[in-house]
């Protein structure tokens, strides 16, 4: 068979010549890297080969700047670790139940660019792209959460943020509500570095037992036995052609227009069909009944040429692929197209031949595909081969023929980094009238309620949920039915500190998602990172992104597994995304975005932050610095952010997290939350308030035995890292007890009572506010802001 | 089918999402209750007692929320079940939604459509109307007797229960429709706060609904179709923390008992109520 003649001509052109054609042809390959390819194939590569090793080569698809640094600094391993990050999602060990040992499965996401350009569809194929991810291990997809950084809603571009907010948040609700699948955690910042560049991540969470994990392999079996390759679902169109390019460059405003067509188009119906218990389910449980060993692998970034391509390879195999075979929705599609596009709610199998007429008659009748959705089903569109070769024909022709281990192997650069130094100053200004400045940072856009967007998730469906968003810092749920075992979920990163220095932005978002994850009672196991800079190939950027990487894993391997002496918090998946840059140059902050997971055996001493009964003592461990660089209340007076960002003392964050969920475990504490953003201050507002602003109880602060050299606004608005909690009554000996025996220092901040307004007694200062005053301020504005 | 459990159908349509634990609840209330995929063959659902169809949106919610899964086979053969031969049906959320457009509940006029489940209505501050879930409270507002799935609750009882849509608002152009759901007492469940009281504000009658109903019934009481979600309420574990009233302390007084948590919570007894009437039943 002939090898198709549309060729990119590398062996006829000069340097400039193909680079203006690669251009033309929206190719951003540079020219050694095409030269690369002309030189491993031994030819001028097809139109199709182009294209593939466009998408394989991306920065999205290869990691090529990330990889390095990733691979230098990340602990991935650990006792809990059920696997890794070498396929779609990461298992942590869960809990044994009825004989079995379950895993939490975990998958964490960028979107940002399509985003930009089409909140809604961008979002919304967010949400369907991760879950695939988790399903393909075998799991059930039990829940999902989204971090969010938006740009200034009050600033220059207020209008477009707000656009951008209104359909982000209805692309996560329309496809997530749709596909039946709770929201269970997220957090939202507004800062004027996203003005032209939206964050916008999505973590999905699975639950498997670990003898049902499928991986992303061709199976061994298909060393001895024919196997093809099955795909299933939308029927391929050109939707998201160069999707994970467009995730490698730079957003220009001005070609936004063209790169909408670079954004994929969402289905949570089909997907509902496919992945909630239904179809996919079907096929696992017909394989299982039959001893049969398939593989799995969702298709997202890169399309088919990646899954077809990786599925294989995993498995030390080659395959040969009849694009013919796709199912398409266009008529006489180009080869390339067929093979990069990136058409949503799709999946590839590897099965035994003998096994594919079931799982044709599970999509195609059983679950009635081609009625659904309008040309979706399954087809067989190839077979695994035993020579490690990719090839695929089209009309008669050969349209690539490769080394497989050449496709997926990607290619690698090492980025100089150049570092900076933070160039502000401390602020100086007198002490203010704290009650105000209380109601300012209450209702700054930073640091007021999220209920008006997470109102729009659905937190309920499936029926697991323990604490929802809003009632604490990490959402728990108990995923499997009739095992009282919970899993907590935090999402934490404040750019804010990243803007002053990316070590501890880094160091600081791993300490808050293990301190969200600790204040409701669960242990932390396992992290994600997603990982959102600017341009790799600007050194100092790619300095914010080492420094982050730096900073996320040195908090990881010094804030031990609890149990484990010396041993990390695994980071066991997660994403990277570059050039999260305007076309004027203003990249986003530097935005390490962490996602924990943590566990309780016992799901009904978790605790809300919401204060449970007037009497009772309120407590502080974690104590206040001089560390209010990038804090709110600096923010919310307008005054600069100042160079002391949160410096996180190992050793005490250690501690305190294993005291406060030794605390939590034993029934003691009625309420708890972590200080961070807005500090002292505001946890003990969002206490009285909780998740719906109803709260009645107040609080009586008594800090004439506080010892501090700090001035008191200070003091009570630092952003150390600590906890408050609210100690049942008759329990605070044996709370005393735990945190002496992990030497963390108690401070009493005074008690819970029945009168609803917040008093704060301290030797130079007498302050008191009506609870719904704080009410107003934190429950109502981000309505007012962003409406 | 007979035996002694009674055994219902819970219809599956491709997009429905509420499946699982719909099912769990209606079996920790002691009644079986099998899955049934929207092609299967329809004459198969006659054998059963009684039928549920849940939450989701089922045929992406094309044209309004529930207009055609109404056109199913097999929603034909359930209200056929249901109208001649008086078996239970209850629909929560998008099951209610093709309940309304089937023309099984109101059900005055048999089979025509009378009322809507229109999209909520916007917010006064202005808010955008769109997806809401949060818990809410009800209050039983008809007689316990009225209806097959209120049997076990106290009169004028009032229980936590969480929403979860876009399209809840019952609503009607025929002013003679919610004069007749009154006469007959048909409003099953209505909006209120935390202490029974019912007001149309936005806080407490979520989306809007005329006369804050959130649950009504057929004339014969045997088929109701509900917004919140009673399979969402089933267990006290489910019940939030900051719920006020006695099902927010009986929560509170629970914290670390798991045993207690995972007792029956407020919404169990509409399948409760639906065991009882289903064992009580003499087919026709």
């Amino acid at each position: 068979m002939q090898i198709d003649e549309r060729r990119l001509p590398v062996s006829t052109m000069d340097d400039e010549q193909l680079g203006e054609f690669m251009d033309e042809n929206g190719v951003g390959l540079s020219v050694d890297e095409a030269r690369k390819i002309a030189g491993f194939l031994g030819r001028d590569p097809t139109f199709t080969e182009m294209h593939i090793f466009n998408v394989e080569w991306s920065e999205h698809c290869s990691y090529k700047s990330s990889g390095a640094v990733l691979k230098k600094y990340l602990h991935t391993t650990g006792p809990n670790v059920m696997l890794g990050p070498e396929e779609d999602a990461g298992i942590v060990f869960f809990t044994e139940f009825e004989g079995k040992r379950y895993g939490i499965v975990i998958a964490h996401e960028s979107h940002n660019h399509p985003s930009q350009v089409l909140p809604r569809e961008g979002a919304a194929t967010g949400i369907g792209g991760i879950v695939r991810d988790v399903d393909c291990m075998g799991a059930r997809v039990i829940a999902t959460a989204d971090p969010l950084r938006f740009g200034n809603p009050q600033g220059e571009n207020a209008e477009r943020t707000k656009w951008i907010v209104d359909g982000v948040v209805e692309g996560i609700w329309q496809y997530g509500n749709a596909l039946g699948v709770p929201n269970l955690a997220g957090d939202v910042y507004f800062s004027d570095t996203f003005d032209d560049n939206c964050v916008v991540n999505v973590v999905a969470l699975g639950i498997v037992a670990e003898e049902d994990i499928i991986h992303s392999a061709a199976p061994p079996q298909a060393a001895d036995e024919p196997h093809v390759m099955i795909l299933v679902g939308k029927p391929t169109d050109d939707s998201g052609f160069g999707g994970s390019a467009f995730a490698s460059k730079i957003l220009d405003e001005e070609e936004q227009a063209e790169d909408r067509g670079a954004v994929q188009v969402d289905d949570p119906f089909l997907k509902n069909v496919l992945l909630m218990r239904k179809a996919n389910e079907a096929v696992r449980d017909a394989a299982k009944e039959q001893g049969i060993v398939i593989g799995v692998k969702d298709i997202g970034g890169g399309g088919l040429a990646c899954g077809s391509s990786e599925l294989p390879q995993a498995g030390g195999f080659g395959v040969e692929i009849d694009l013919e075979a796709v199912h398409v929705a266009l008529p006489e599609m180009l080869p390339e197209t067929i093979c990069c596009a990136e058409t949503q709610e799709r999946y590839l199998l590897v099965v035994p031949e003998g096994f594919a007429d079931t799982v044709l008659r599970i999509y195609n009748e059983d679950w009635d595909l081609p009625n659904i959705y309008e040309g979706a089903r399954a087809s067989i569109i190839g077979r695994i081969t035993t020579e490690k070769n990719y090839r695929l024909k089209y009309q008669g022709k050969i349209v690539a023929e490769c080394p497989i281990d050449e496709v997926t192997a990607g290619i690698s650069y090492d980025r100089a980094a150049e570092p900076y130094e933070f160039a502000g100053g401390e602020p100086e200004f007198d002490m203010p009238d704290i009650e105000a400045a209380l109601l300012e940072v209450l209702a700054d856009c930073n640091g007021c309620s999220r209920a008006y967007i997470f109102r729009a998730y659905d937190s309920e469906v499936q029926g697991h949920a323990v604490i929802r968003p809003g009632e604490a810092g990490a959402g728990v749920m108990v995923p499997l039915d009739d095992c009282d075992a919970a899993m907590a979920l935090a999402v934490d990163g404040n750019p804010f500190y990243s803007d002053i220095s990316p070590y501890w932005g880094g160091v600081n978002a791993v300490a808050e998602a293990m301190r969200n994850v600790a204040a409701v009672g669960a242990v932390p196991q396992a992290m994600t990172d997603c990982l959102n800079f600017g341009n790799p190939e600007k050194p100092q950027a790619f300095w914010e992104f080492d420094e982050s990487v730096r900073g996320l894993s040195d908090a990881a391997k010094n804030i031990w597994l609890k149990g484990y002496e010396d041993t990390p918090v695994p980071i066991i998946s997660g994403n990277v995304s570059f050039y999260n840059e305007s076309a004027t140059g203003s990249s986003v902050s530097p935005s390490p975005i962490i996602a924990c997971i943590g566990t309780m055996p016992d799901y009904s001493v978790a605790v809300t932050m919401q204060l449970k009964a007037a009497g009772d003592k309120l407590y502080m461990i974690g104590p206040r610095k001089d560390e209010l660089g990038g804090s709110g209340y600096y923010r919310a007076l307008g005054h600069g952010p100042g160079p002391n960002v949160p410096i996180v003392d190992f050793e005490l964050h250690r501690n305190m997290i294993y005291a406060i969920t030794d605390a939590i475990q034993a029934g003691h504490i009625a309420a708890c939350t972590d200080i961070s953003d807005g500090g002292l201050l505001v946890a003990v507002s969002e206490m009285m308030l909780g998740s719906y602003a109803k709260g009645q109880l107040g609080v009586s602060m008594d800090l004439s035995d506080v010892e501090t050299a700090l001035r008191l606004d200070k003091w009570l608005f630092s952003e150390s890292g600590g906890f408050v909690m609210e100690v049942k009554a008759g329990h605070e000996d044996a709370v005393a007890e735990i945190m002496a025996e992990y030497g963390v220092e108690l401070t009493c901040l005074g008690e819970v009572t029945e009168e609803s307004k917040l008093a704060i007694n301290a030797d130079d200062l007498q302050a008191e506010l009506a609870l719904d005053d704080i009410r107003h301020a934190w429950a109502d504005s981000l309505a007012e802001i962003l409406s | 089918m007979g035996g002694e459990t009674p055994r219902v159908a819970l219809i599956q349509f491709p997009g429905s999402n509420c499946e699982w634990e719909t099912k769990r609840a209606a079996e920790a209330a002691g009644i079986a209750c099998d899955v049934f995929r929207w092609n299967r063959p329809a004459a198969a659902l006659s054998e059963y007692d009684g039928y549920i169809i849940g939450g989701g949106f089922s045929y992406q919610d094309r044209v309004r929320s529930g207009v055609i899964a109404a056109k199913e086979p097999i929603v034909k053969t359930v209200f056929d079940e249901v109208t001649e031969h008086g078996k239970p049906l209850v629909g929560i959320c998008n099951g209610a939604q093709v309940m309304v457009e089937s023309g099984l509940v109101p059900g005055l006029k048999v089979g025509r459509v009378q009322m809507a489940l229109a999209p909520n209505a916007p917010d006064p501050s202005g808010r955008i109307a769109q997806f809401c879930c949060r818990w809410v409270y009800l209050k039983l507002a008809c007689e316990p007797s009225r209806c097959v799935f209120t049997g076990k609750y106290q009169p004028r009882e009032v229980i936590p229960i969480p929403i979860a849509h876009a399209e809840g608002r019952f609503t009607t152009k025929d002013p003679e429709v919610i004069e007749a759901l009154r006469e007959n007492d048909q409003i099953v469940f209505q909006y209120c706060d935390a202490d029974g009281k019912i007001d149309e504000s936005r806080e407490v009658c979520p989306n809007g609904g005329m006369a804050n109903m959130a649950g009504i019934c057929n004339p014969e009481g045997n088929a109701m179709a509900i917004m919140p979600h009673p399979e969402r309420a089933s267990f006290l574990r489910q019940i939030p923390y900051e719920t006020a009233g006695k099902w927010g302390e009986n929560k509170l007084a629970a914290h670390g008992d798991v045993a207690a948590q995972n007792a029956p919570g407020p919404g169990l007894a509409v399948f409760i109520s639906m065991l009882e009437a289903l064992k009580a039943r003499v087919p026709v």
